[in-house]
């Protein structure tokens, strides 16, 4: 990236004998939306406060804006941060807590008054201006924790699960409302989650942390159809991972075989060596299921399983061993538990996985 | 440790400072005075410096020359301080009995003349060489044992060995030991009420659990000096209990409560019942409620059940407890001080007499040096407990 | 009722009466016209408060006992308070968690070792017989439980708060001053009032260290004990046990709002 506006280089933080992020090097461009995803433990809050000044990389450097930033206190990083819990205030109001930055900034009181009611109004809690946190419900908490954020007009939001404590209906509503935030004011935002779906939503891009490391970053469709490893594969979204091994390559395209004899194409542009065995991701609504082929791979198998999802069923078929999931529309003849069918993809929509 | 941590325990450090600094002055420092009083001696040394030049190369088995005897006449005439030389006296005086007499016909036969004078022909007892042997014990040290070694009832003899005081002398074993058995009464008396009072605090909730621990925690609460004094009113001959006892016809006559050791055990039974009874409910509430369901479902009958699971798990309660109920029952003042008699009166009486009464402070401090290491000693050990308790999970 | 729900309730029940009747008991004595503290009350009166407020000797032990425990309270509640803040860290030093031991240590050692030393020392450095010395030898033994009643509610309160508070802007001493503190007070005020019980209830160091003009109330009481009892005692055991559950009650119920509030 050519003038990031955030860099993290070579940046490691251990707590003890317990190393939570290792050799990390992320740069993030000015008025992206990047989330941080990964399951509990992964690092991703860690790096997080780190970018916030709670937390001190062990070595390695954080940029922003062109200054170097890792040894300069929270309070003088003007960026806003939305906790997990939210952290109002719960001595003072909400129009007190709203009007906190800006009276840590030192702004007359005829403007800190004008602002906040200004930035309750943008967020619709206008009147609750008065009230304290403890009597808000969990989203209007939410939203006066974004305004307290965002009033003091920082070039750079970090959110830590903000939307975690929501329930589906709300957090679905919030997740709009951030995105059209981001694309109505120039705003960085680092926005850190364990839910994928809300990451896929939301992000211009997604890294991938396990373990302290980023598995995979790029954007929220590059990573769901062409995840690099398997652990990317699982985490995004459902897949089905199967293993064979290369019987040739010609052009882009390899031929596996898998146990049982069956063979499939995949295309694909990693180096692989023939002989060798590789592990293939296929998207469960990318199967087509018939009783004949419909497209150039197929692989015979047998019904074990069959589900009611509403608008959608949930096949499970095994077919050499290998259990595969599939999702099809209800528009499908309805099968039975033991039939036969012919499974069918393209050789695009598999994607050949590192362990 | 990174700059970062580095700097948060300065902040940290610079925090507990001025608590810090007060405490070492105005709490450490007048213990290790204290601690200092008890071996300390320098009344004559600094009021006889001549004579413990003179004396130091005296065997002390010989009769004492002419030399230390010309040294002490100078040394006499040469105090103007009358508080030295009472200090001087008193502590010649408790080394050997009649040497208060003795002094002050001396001094006042030596301010009358100023040239060599004969101290046997003064007074004859100058003539025993114990006297002089006290002189020079007292003279030439200014750190003693002797405090020490008096309060657990010892002494030097004349030939510096050890032995025992006579018996007219020694009173502090036999009061440490009244000490030990009356905390150690007070103790089971209140594991014997509290641990029961305590269960039934944990097996019951509700209003009724707040009556419980209500009933505990305002005595806690009320001043030790008004609950003391609630006592004293009440175990009087003329008091509430005996008028009601008598009233009932229960007893004829007043049952003595007072001024005596029942009185002592009933009143600080009172007061400490809350250390032994919190520290249990507290162990107690931390057991799952499901234990003993779970011992009944694997057969235990109840009372086995009680005995293998639910009593070895309170044990650490009743122990904490009872360490911290000892501990303060070693230490008490106020309530034996007003509701005992004269043969109930714990160590601390004892020390606050040598103090302000007597004004022996190498007394007091010797044995408040014993009951500060008793009192370390088992705080050392309840820390232990009570630290190991939050290792296991 | 089986014989185990028999026998808890009677066990209970009289040891919640050993407990509280000794207090009880204390109380109608206060209103006693008589000069012995006997029951049957003979005849009502108010005359002990009367003497109790009027007094010479009772009225200056009064004042005394004010003064003191004012000056305890306010000297120990802020080096408390201070001293918690430094040690409010879940995981301590080797050297904090020394240092937190010795704030703890006046609650343990007894007190007429404490006082024997106080007065040696004391008197070294003139401190006997004057409010500064008394003040200092209450805060002494009433600062651990400021340092407990603070430390524990500070534990409580969520770092994110002042992570928070430092994200928009405070710098650290505006964190302590807007956020922190202001969450802690529930705890510096009881601090403070346990500071002030123990001022008010501290006898065998006022025996020490205190001269015959610095007498508190705590001191004259067990003076009377000793020399004279008179009904006096029980009007001043009156104030104190209505005094404590006084404030037992207000604390708990603006524990309550305060709670509610937040």
């Amino acid at each position: 990236m050519s003038n990031p506006f955030i860099r993290l280089e070579e940046v490691s933080k251990s707590f003890g004998l317990l190393t939570v992020v290792e050799g990390l090097n992320l740069e993030i461009g000015k008025g992206e939306f990047i989330s941080l995803l990964g399951p509990s433990g992964s690092g991703k809050t860690t790096i997080l406060m780190m970018l916030a000044g709670f937390e001190h990389p062990t070595s390695g450097a954080i940029w922003a804006g062109g200054k170097r930033i890792d040894s300069l206190p929270p309070h003088r990083r003007n960026m806003g941060v939305v906790f997990q819990n939210y952290a109002l205030f719960p001595h003072m109001t909400v129009s007190e807590n709203v009007a906190f930055p800006l009276k840590m900034r030192g702004l007359p009181r005829a403007e800190v008054t004008e602002r906040v009611g200004r930035a309750l109004d943008m967020v619709q809690l206008g009147s609750l201006a008065e009230r304290r946190p403890s009597q808000l419900s969990g989203g209007q908490q939410q939203r006066v924790a974004l305004a307290r954020a965002l009033i003091f007009e920082p070039e750079v939001v970090l959110m830590d699960e903000p939307l975690g404590a929501l329930d589906k209906q709300l957090r679905e509503q919030m997740q709009l409302d951030i995105r059209d935030l981001h694309r109505r004011i120039e705003l960085t935002i680092v926005f850190v989650t364990h839910d994928q779906s809300e990451a896929l939503t939301m992000s211009d891009r997604i890294a991938i942390f396990n373990r302290g490391k980023i598995e995979q970053i790029g954007k929220p469709s590059e990573i769901y159809d062409h995840p690099s490893t398997q652990f990317v594969a699982e985490f995004i979204g459902e897949t089905n991972l199967i293993h064979g091994s290369v019987q040739s390559i010609e052009g882009g395209t390899a031929r596996v075989q898998l146990p049982g004899g069956q063979e499939v194409f995949v295309e694909t542009t990693t180096n692989l060596c023939p002989n060798g065995s590789v592990c293939l991701s296929i998207r469960p609504e990318r199967i087509k299921v018939g009783r004949r082929e419909v497209a150039s791979n197929k692989i015979t198998a047998a019904i074990s399983d069959v589900v009611y999802h509403g608008d959608h069923l949930r096949l499970v078929a095994r077919s050499d061993g290998q259990a595969l999931v599939i999702k099809t529309d209800r528009s499908q003849p309805t099968l039975s538990i033991g039939e036969e069918v012919q499974l069918s993809f393209l050789p695009s929509d598999c994607w050949v996985v590192r362990p | 440790m990174s700059p970062i941590g580095l700097r948060k325990q300065l902040i940290s450090l610079v925090l507990v400072g001025p608590l810090l600094l007060f405490l070492i002055f105005f709490f450490a420092f007048p213990l290790v005075t204290m601690m200092k009083s008890a071996v300390s001696d320098p009344v004559a040394a600094r009021a006889l410096p001549a004579t413990a030049r003179a004396v130091a190369s005296w065997d002390r088995v010989s009769p004492p020359t002419d030399a230390i005897m010309a040294a002490f006449v100078t040394d006499i005439r040469q105090i103007n301080d009358d508080q030295l030389f009472g200090d001087l006296v008193r502590r010649l005086n408790s080394a050997k009995s009649g040497f208060r007499t003795l002094m002050t016909k001396t001094r006042t036969t030596l301010s009358e003349g100023t040239g060599s004078i004969d101290l046997i022909a003064v007074d004859k007892r100058w003539g025993d060489p114990s006297y002089w042997q006290a002189v020079s014990v007292a003279a030439s040290s200014t750190i003693t044992d002797r405090n020490l070694l008096a309060a657990v009832d010892l002494q030097r003899d004349t030939s510096n060995a050890i032995t025992a005081l006579p018996a007219d002398a020694s009173a502090n074993r036999a009061i440490m030991l009244r000490t030990f058995v009356m905390a150690l009464t007070v103790t089971v008396a209140c594991v014997l009420i509290g641990l029961p009072f305590a269960m039934i605090a944990a097996s019951v909730d509700g209003w009724k659990r707040q009556l419980l621990l209500g009933a505990v925690l305002l005595p806690l609460w009320t001043s030790l000096l008004v609950r003391t004094a609630a006592w004293f009113i009440l175990l009087q001959d003329t008091g509430l209990i005996n008028s009601v006892l008598m009233q009932l016809g229960v007893t004829s006559g007043p049952v003595p409560l007072i001024f005596n050791r029942a009185g002592v055990i009933i009143a600080m039974t009172h007061v400490l019942l809350p250390f032994m009874v919190l520290p249990i409910f507290s162990v107690l509430i931390g057991i799952p409620k499901n234990l003993m369901p779970a011992a009944a479902s694997l057969g235990a009958h109840p009372v086995r059940a009680f005995l293998n699971v639910l009593l070895p798990l309170t044990l650490r309660g009743v122990v904490s407890g009872s360490l911290l109920v000892f501990m303060s029952a070693l230490g008490y003042y106020i309530t034996p001080a007003l509701i005992g008699g004269a043969k109930d009166q714990m160590i601390s009486s004892v020390i606050a007499y040598y103090a302000t009464g007597a004004a022996n402070w190498g007394m007091a401090g010797a044995l408040g040096l014993v009951l500060l290491a008793a009192t370390m000693i088992l705080y050392a050990i309840y820390l232990r407990l009570s630290s190991e308790r939050e290792v296991r999970p | 009722m089986n014989v185990l729900r028999f026998s808890k309730l009677v066990f209970g029940s009289a040891t919640v009466f050993f407990l509280i009747a000794p207090l009880i008991a204390i109380l109608p004595l206060a209103f006693t016209d008589s000069v012995f503290l006997n029951y049957p009350i003979p005849g009502y009166s108010t005359r002990w408060f009367e003497e109790l407020f009027t007094a010479s000797v009772w009225q200056r032990s009064i004042v005394n006992s004010l003064i003191i425990g004012c000056g305890t309270t306010l000297l120990a509640t802020v080096l408390g308070t201070v001293g918690a803040l430094g040690l409010r860290d879940r995981q301590l030093s080797l050297v904090l968690t020394t240092v937190k031991t010795i704030f703890l240590l006046p609650m343990v050692v007894p007190a007429v070792v404490l006082g024997v030393g106080m007065q040696l020392m004391f008197a070294r450095y003139g401190l006997t017989n004057t409010y500064l010395g008394v003040i200092i030898a209450h805060t002494v033994v009433a600062v651990p439980f400021v340092v407990v009643n603070v430390l524990a509610v500070l534990q409580g309160i969520d770092r994110r708060l002042e992570q928070a508070a430092a994200s928009l802007g405070a710098a650290p001493v505006t964190v302590l001053k807007q956020v922190t503190l202001p969450l802690a007070l529930p705890g510096i005020v009881s601090g403070a009032v346990f500071a002030f019980a123990t001022s008010l209830d501290e006898v065998v160091l006022t025996l020490f260290v205190a001269g015959p003009n610095q007498r508190t109330l705590a001191r004259q009481m067990f003076s009377t004990i000793r020399e004279n009892i008179s009904p006096a005692i029980a009007a001043a055991a009156f104030v104190f046990i209505v005094g404590t559950v006084l404030i037992a009650v207000v604390l708990n119920l603006s524990r309550r709002t305060m709670a509610a509030k937040i």
